[in-house]
């Protein structure tokens, strides 16, 4: 045995796949499937989306209540009698521009902010075990902070590296955001970088109303920066599969290889919106004029 | 529950290591603040350590049972864990809360409920899913037990610390958290810290001897007695809440109250009311903080929207005589039994017919652009009260539709509204809005308006009231009494009186429709 596979003994197994191009929503969906139908560890890497695309996390979408599987509806008459729509993409999406240039949206199943995809960006997703890593508490801040451990092994050298609120960021400048889904036995951890991108997609996006204290009063341009900049992409991905190496175990796998085994049923809750959604959407703000009364 | 795993194994060794090493003392221990775990990499990743409420009370260990330890765990209050926060229960019912999930986090959002009311729930069983920031986060039930009531739906923001269902458990379970010795690393691993236990508590509950929670040692403190003089009625001598209050009852502190497990059947069906029985009873009055949730919301932004405009109100009695004999003999020659004759569609025709008269009513006033547009179509918003709330569809183009067309889809409207199912089409492009407070009750209203709207209608309930006729005899009338607001921006009084008594007069008068039919 070599060294290096010496010190992998003892190390909790995890599966790792290597993609490149593949669509963000085929990779949602399989992230999602794995996190609730799989009991073991995965790592994708997923070198750029393809088409320009905008993801959405998952809250203030309205769904019926307790149904598992969730069902989105555009607009329900909620208990204080006004018509919610799915009000959030007009909040955080300039919708005309998205409509007319006919940008896809997803919303994926994981919480946390808005991003727009493309082939300039690498996505780096953990899935695992609650006890996959020992000692670590499967909350949103302790998920946070062991992965910028793991992040800074990978940017040493590279550049000021950290972890900004919920933001991986180089100095000032955001690179790279998270969001997260834990349930009982497991969580995911998922992240999408900014190797590369293109302004104008950027323009998509609305800044949101709450802002992590670093990014206040920046315009979005001005708050991000592109990691290209500061290492290669091969590098990256290269070294991002060494760092997690010293955690586990890690076994490539082939993604034909994985497809079989996964149900083709499962519920997906990441969802791309259609087009009378977001019309509906962008017609919100008559709904609250209209239905604000009284006796 | 989540937690649990992870420290199980680990925290379980630790302690037992320790806890032989304090073996010879059989006094509590004292209250060092650190329990070294033996393992440096817990240390960085646990940037908020866990204090244990009920490790402090109980904890018995496989090896030496019944033994009393508090042993404080770590310095930060804050902690995190997807297990509900226990109020022990009297008689069985639970309020569950949403438990802090990480520091600094005060609320989150309900995204769904996997169960729903009525159903059994098992231990560790996924009860709903909530949003923090970047992560959504399962909670799972601590207990096995019944849902009996769901608090918030999806959509909602809960605070940390409110409710967000109540449960029927088994009672056994209720005041025995540490049931089974090799379990105890539940109640040590798995336990909340509420917010609003500040590192003071930590000093209460080191005091050693009684065991009691935080909640409980406040109540007695509320009460100005000293825990350690009460005796226990709960598990391994636990003093509860009704051992407080019987000892503060028996001292003569307070009022025996009438039922002693008031705090946990509480009869909260919505932010509005307080407990019946603590109010009766007088022994506790509270401030109660009601969190703005929906409709108040949407009412404070509409209403200080309202507030804005200049309204002027209009009042005018309209005899109905006429309008009830007309809906009776509707009703008479009605075939269709789908359809039902109220009064509502005519005068939402005989609107519309004074609104071709008098057109500005039909408008809308914007104030950036100082402009009043007057509107085309006549689409008079009916204002519906149902199960889900308050809601405003309309009917477009009334000009256009005839009496009959108008009930139909008055009947669509409030089918589609009692069902939850308006569309947005539905309730959006209101003109003029009609208010129908008289189906309640009520003599009338004093209506406030539906921006940009310039005008709306409160109708109030059909009275029969004497009248007197011009040979002086009183004979009996059905009179409504209507209360006309109005933007003062764009109507004056004479405007408006002079089309009520045009709508008046259709109303009182209804062959007069004829007159004007084309």
């Amino acid at each position: 045995m070599t060294i290096s596979q010496t010190r992998n003994v003892g190390l909790p197994l995890m599966k790792l796949v290597r993609w490149k191009g593949v669509p963000i929503l085929q990779q949602l969906h399989l992230e999602e499937q794995l996190l609730r139908t799989s009991s073991e560890n995965w790592c994708i890497i997923n070198d750029g989306a393809n088409d320009p695309t905008i993801v959405m996390g998952i809250s203030g979408f309205i769904f019926t209540s307790y149904e598992v599987g969730l069902v989105p509806r555009n607009y329900i008459v909620g208990l204080d009698g006004l018509i919610h729509t799915n009000r959030k993409p007009a909040q955080l999406l300039k919708l005309d521009s998205v409509l007319n240039d006919r940008i896809p949206v997803i919303r994926r199943y994981t919480g946390g902010g808005t991003v727009v995809v493309d082939c300039g960006t690498v996505f780096v997703t953990f899935i695992c075990n609650k006890d996959a890593v020992p000692g670590l508490q499967p909350y949103p801040q302790p998920i946070m902070s062991w992965s910028s451990l793991l992040y800074a092994l990978v940017f040493r050298g590279f550049g000021d590296f950290s972890l900004r609120e919920n933001d991986y960021a180089f100095g000032n400048h955001k690179f790279g955001g998270n969001a997260q889904s834990i349930t009982k036995n497991r969580w995911i951890h998922h992240t999408s970088f900014l190797w590369d991108y293109e302004a104008r997609n950027m323009a998509y996006l609305k800044l949101p109303a709450r802002a992590p204290e670093y990014r206040v009063a920046r315009d979005h341009l001005e708050f991000i920066c592109r990691m290209k900049d500061y290492m290669p992409r091969s590098v990256f991905v290269d070294r991002t599969i060494k760092a997690v190496e010293t955690h586990f175990s890690v076994r490539p796998v082939e993604l034909e290889a994985m497809e079989t085994n996964l149900n083709s049923k499962f519920p997906h809750s990441t969802k791309l919106l259609t087009e009378q959604e977001l019309e509906a959407a962008a017609f919100e703000s008559h709904f609250e004029k209209a239905l604000s009364h009284s006796l | 529950m989540i937690s649990r795993g992870i420290w199980q194994q680990k925290c379980r060794n630790a302690i037992r290591r320790w806890l032989r090493s304090c073996a010879a003392q059989t006094s509590p221990l004292s209250p060092s603040p650190v329990v070294s775990l033996g393992n440096s990499s817990y240390i960085g990743f646990c940037s908020q350590p866990i204090v244990s409420r009920y490790a402090m009370a109980s904890f018995s260990m496989v090896n030496d049972k019944l033994m009393d330890l508090n042993i404080p765990y770590s310095i930060k209050r804050s902690c995190f864990s997807s297990h509900a926060l226990l109020d022990l229960p009297a008689s069985g019912i639970v309020s569950i809360p949403l438990a802090q999930t990480g520091e600094g986090i005060a609320e989150c959002e309900l995204l769904k409920w996997f169960v729903k009311e009525g159903d059994q729930v098992e231990e560790f069983q996924p009860l709903c899913e909530v949003q923090s920031d970047k992560a959504t986060i399962e909670i799972t039930s601590r207990y096995k037990g019944t849902v009996s009531q769901i608090i918030y739906v999806p959509g909602d923001i809960v605070k940390v610390g409110e409710s967000l269902l109540k449960m029927v458990v088994e009672e056994s379970q209720g005041s025995n958290l540490t049931s089974n010795a090799p379990d105890d690393m539940k109640s040590m691993g798995a336990e909340v810290c509420d917010s609003s236990i500040q590192s003071s508590d930590l000093r209460h509950s080191n005091t050693g001897g009684v065991l009691a929670t935080p909640a409980v040692r406040n109540l007695a403190k509320q009460y100005g007695v000293d825990i350690n003089h009460i005796l226990g009625t709960g598990q391994d001598g636990r003093v509860l809440k009704e051992d407080v209050l019987t000892h503060a009852v028996q001292k003569g502190l307070c009022k025996e109250p009438s039922s002693l497990s008031v705090n946990s059947v509480e009869h909260f069906q919505g932010e509005e009311k307080y407990s019946h029985t603590l109010a009766a009873d007088g022994w506790q009055y509270e401030d109660k903080t009601v969190p703005i949730r929906g409709f108040q919301r949407a009412m404070i932004k509409s209403m200080t929207l309202a507030a804005k405009i200049p309204h002027f109100h209009y009042v005018e009695e309209i005899n109905c005589d006429a309008l009830v004999k007309l809906k009776a003999s509707f009703q008479e020659e009605n075939r269709d039994p789908e359809v039902k004759h109220t009064f509502l569609p005519f005068m939402i025709k005989t609107l519309s017919m004074a609104l071709s008269k008098y057109p500005l009513l039909n408008s809308c006033f914007n104030e950036e652009l100082q402009e009043i547009t007057v509107k085309g179509s006549h689409n008079i918003g009916i204002a519906m009260a149902t199960p889900h709330g308050l809601v405003v569809p309309n009917i477009k183009r009334v000009q256009l539709l005839s009496i009959l067309e108008i009930t139909k889809e008055l009947a669509r409207l409030q089918q589609l509204a009692l069902a939850n199912n308006l569309c947005p089409e539905d309730i959006s492009g209101g003109t003029i809005t009609l208010s129908n407070i008289g189906a309640i009750g009520g003599k009338f209203g004093s209506p406030l308006l539906n921006s940009p709207e310039v005008s709306i209608i409160a109708i109030g309930r059909l009275q029969k009231v004497p009248q007197f006729v011009d040979d002086e005899n009183v004979y009996p009338a059905s009179i409504m009494t209507v209360n006309i607001g109005a933007d003062h921006r764009v109507l004056d009084g004479a405007t408006v009186a002079r089309f009520c008594n045009e709508w008046k007069l259709y109303i009182e008068k209804p062959e007069q429709l004829m007159l004007h039919m084309k």
